[in-house]
């Protein structure tokens, strides 16, 4: 009785500990800019958030958020903001209260009822004795499986028939945001729209600090004529990767657009790197070299 | 015995009923082509959001000072597709109904000035008072979803109606009217 309680009590302490440690470990209303847009949807996309998304309507919410952290409100305010405007939806997250606790509560209602099934499991063995397994008894457990397997059945055929994304296996590709950036500034590339490209690749790279995009910066901005920005873009890749040859490339091209003395001797830091790049002929043709 | 027949035909039964409503989502989670033929539209009755800012020209704008009148308040962007289309039926309602106390209100969003200037004079589109919203916030403000968007706000400065995709004609007359009468 005296081991029991000991314990028990022992128990005890151990759970007020684990309780005061999640409840200590939980993070104060002040997230991220990037935190606050992983918790909205995009309403103008399929399944992704605003942190996820490339989309202008996105890129204006996350630009609401970093506004709205600037002048103090709190994570709270910005999701009510969001949630005034675009309904309970715009939360990734099922709202706690409401028609949304049915989601946080079924889950944890299904545990329980396996826990409880899997406890009762563990304790019949000890009451009848193997040949109740017998008879009739076999045949309606039979049954029960082949229902069990029918609802398996189903959810595979759910997740088969199920509409896919357009891109059907280029999907795993499309997932990282930066691939679809990359996609649309192109497509704005395309189109001769450079200042647009442009404004497309910096809003992400405010996302996620990324080199293949500050390379594509830094062309959008070369070819908009932005010289000045080309070039500290071009540069700050550099920083990473001092021998990157399409850095090398475009802050030479950019510094040689805007008469900088510096432009000949980058391109030829450019050519001693890569000097079978597709671009190294005309680079020879500009420096003179042949 | 029965007990156990009974329960085992209401797990069938559950699992049937289940199979049928999936299958019915699934089908109906498909896009709808007749849904896509005109604007979404919805009846509100919320107070206008703030709208002020720069328009194209450099002047400073305020949708207060317009109460008093019916104000179509249109999202939109030159890299938009279906704006195209819409620009030149609300330029041309304007025209119509400016006397009757309506105004056209067009919100660029992320857009350059030079951009949205561009696609006015190609599609010669004139007298729209346009108010830059370059990072999009103040599209965020009035709830947008994507672009093109419509607003209808009446003499009160209550939003009335919405809709999200391009307008035409035939649906300002109908969603206008009723509110220049009021």
């Amino acid at each position: 009785m005296k081991r029991r309680l000991v314990g028990f009590t022992g128990s005890l302490v151990l759970a007020a500990g684990a309780a005061a440690a999640v409840w200590r470990s939980v993070p104060p209303d002040q997230p991220s800019a990037r935190d606050l847009a992983a918790q909205l949807v995009c309403p103008a996309c399929q399944g992704e958030t605003v942190a996820q998304s490339a989309s202008p309507m996105a890129a204006a919410m996350r630009a609401t958020i970093a506004q709205q952290l600037a002048t103090g409100h709190t994570g709270q305010q910005i999701r009510q903001y969001f949630v005034d405007r675009y309904g309970a939806g715009i939360l990734a997250d099922p709202a706690a209260g409401g028609l949304g606790a049915v989601l946080w509560v079924v889950p944890v209602l299904v545990l329980a009822a396996l826990a409880v099934l899997v406890w009762r499991s563990r304790r019949r063995p000890a009451d009848p004795g193997p040949l109740a397994a017998t008879g009739p008894a076999r045949t309606w457990r039979r049954a029960w499986d082949v229902l069990a397997v029918a609802v398996v059945a189903l959810v595979a055929a759910v997740a088969v028939a199920s509409p896919r994304e357009p891109g059907g296996p280029a999907a795993a590709t499309a997932a990282d945001p930066t691939v679809i950036t990359l996609a649309v500034g192109r497509s704005l590339e395309e189109q001769g729209r450079y200042a647009e490209a442009a404004d497309v690749y910096r809003d992400a790279l405010d996302q996620q600090p990324d080199d293949r995009l500050r390379r594509r910066l830094a062309f959008a901005l070369l070819r908009a004529g932005r010289l000045v920005e080309a070039e500290a873009v071009a540069a700050r890749v550099l920083d990473d990767d001092p021998g990157d040859p399409d850095a090398l490339l475009l802050l030479g091209l950019a510094q040689r657009a805007s008469g900088s003395p510096k432009a000949a001797a980058t391109l030829r830091r450019f050519l001693r790197q890569a000097p079978d790049h597709p671009a190294a002929a005309e680079v020879r043709r500009l420096l003179g070299d042949r | 015995m029965r007990r156990r027949l009974a329960a085992l035909i209401a797990a069938t039964a559950v699992v049937a009923a289940l199979a049928v409503l999936l299958g019915y989502g699934i089908r109906t989670g498909q896009p709808d082509a007749a849904r896509a033929a005109g604007p979404v539209t919805e009846l509100r009755s919320a107070p206008a959001p703030p709208l002020t800012g720069t328009t194209l020209d450099g002047r400073s704008f305020d949708l207060t000072r317009l109460r008093g009148q019916v104000v179509l308040v249109n999202v939109w962007a030159s890299w938009c597709d279906p704006c195209r289309q819409e620009l030149p039926a609300l330029a041309a309602a304007q025209r119509r109904w400016s006397g009757r106390g309506f105004a056209v209100v067009a919100l660029g969003v992320r857009d350059t000035t030079e951009s949205a200037r561009r696609l006015l004079t190609d599609l010669g589109v004139t007298g729209l008072t346009t108010v830059t919203d370059p990072h999009g916030t103040t599209a965020v403000a009035w709830g947008t979803r994507g672009v093109p968007e419509t607003f209808l706000v009446d003499r009160q400065g209550v939003v009335r109606v919405w809709a999200r995709g391009a307008v035409d004609t035939a649906w300002l007359q109908r969603r206008v009217t009723p509110l220049l009468a009021s």
